[in-house]
């Protein structure tokens, strides 16, 4: 009988559980430290976080060539890095895909994106896939803002940059850019952390 | 009140037939998609989260199908898929994908962009938006959440387990 009701409790707690399997089931959260990394850029150059010296932080983001919500933002991520360098945090882009799951998000596509687009800051390519997952970015476009203190890059905020990717036009709430101009004001940033639909980042399995 | 009632019932009956035969293909919000699966009805709703340009989603959907058409007869089991397409694509480019690709289960475009941030967490706290993702509601109870790709015997082991 014991035996039993043990079983039939085991049961209920199973039932109630929710069974939730997502793909971050690592990655930064708000107020860890953010990793360098040493990417190659569209230009052939490798690229570092350490190599801005007067950076106050990064817009961290991870987008690609592919994706039609990472194209929908591509104007909005040169309008960050055009409106945010100059005060010290520069658009750093990152484009986590492994072409051989995706062909068009190839160095060499990068390359002719970049020069189509006029990029104003480096398009680094995650070769081999080894940055992506230790910020635990699961899709594109995935923003980290990071903040330099004490010699370290702080993870700030994470998740999209603003509320509407289909309208740049209709957007009432700019994610990035809030969580930017509290970090320029010494403020604490009201949302630290956003979710929005976004294209997974792809792996050859 | 008979004669209203009799057109009423009548109405309730057509209605009800058509979305039982007929394959339902309509833009909704985040509030009106949550009372299409979450309902005290017994009935285990497989929600699955997609879009035409996804290629990981479109990959598993044959797989979902196959699912459907295997699981389809049982009146405790309803499949549906919540397109994230443009609400533009909706009579163009979703159509003609379902038509295309035999899909057979209801498609419900979510149209709700700017609350993103409102109805990923209340789906799921650890959803970060990236899809395919798939929850299996019953009851108006969320029992299975997954942000990845799921295969056929995987689902089909998932269906019999929460049926």
């Amino acid at each position: 009988m014991k035996k039993i009701s043990l079983l039939f409790s085991l049961i209920v707690v199973l039932a109630l559980t929710v069974q939730t399997i997502t793909a971050q089931t690592s990655g930064y959260k708000p107020g860890d430290v953010a990793t360098d990394f040493k990417l190659k850029n569209v230009d052939g150059k490798f690229v570092s976080l350490a190599d801005y010296k007067k950076a106050k932080g990064f817009i961290v983001v991870f987008t690609c060539n592919h994706c039609p919500y990472a194209i929908a933002y591509e104007d909005r991520i040169i309008a960050l890095d055009k409106k945010y360098a100059p005060l010290g945090y520069p658009v750093i882009a990152i484009n986590p895909n492994d072409p051989a799951a995706q062909p068009k998000d190839s160095y060499e596509a990068m390359q002719v994106r970049a020069k189509e687009k006029s990029f104003t800051f480096p398009y680094l390519f995650d070769d081999g896939q080894k940055i992506y997952p230790q910020y635990g970015a699961t899709k594109t476009p995935h923003v980290f803002v990071l903040n330099k203190e004490n010699g370290k890059n702080l993870v700030r905020y994470i998740g999209a940059i603003d509320n509407n990717y289909a309208d740049a036009n209709d957007v009432s709430e700019r994610y990035v850019e809030a969580a930017v101009d509290a970090l320029l004001a010494g403020k604490p940033i009201a949302q630290n952390a956003t979710a929005a639909i976004g294209c997974s980042i792809k792996s050859k399995k | 009140m008979k004669q209203f009632l009799i057109p009423l019932v009548v109405c309730i009956m057509l209605t009800a037939g058509g979305t039982s035969y007929g394959q339902v293909l309509k833009a909704v919000n985040y509030d009106e998609l949550k009372s299409v699966v979450e309902k005290n009805d017994d009935v285990l709703y497989v929600v699955n989260f997609w879009a035409t340009w996804c290629l990981p989603c479109v990959a598993e959907l044959p797989g979902f199908m196959e699912v459907n058409a295997q699981f389809g007869s049982n009146p405790k089991f309803k499949m549906i898929l919540v397109s994230l397409d443009h609400v533009k694509g909706l009579e163009t480019t979703v159509k003609s994908f379902l038509t295309k690709k035999q899909i057979t289960a209801d498609v419900y475009l979510l149209n709700d962009n700017k609350r993103m941030n409102v109805w990923i967490p209340a789906i799921d706290p650890g959803w970060s938006g990236a899809i395919p993702a798939t929850v299996f509601y019953k009851n108006g109870r969320k029992l299975y959440f997954i942000e990845d790709q799921i295969n056929k015997s995987t689902l089909e082991q998932l269906i019999n387990q929460y049926l």
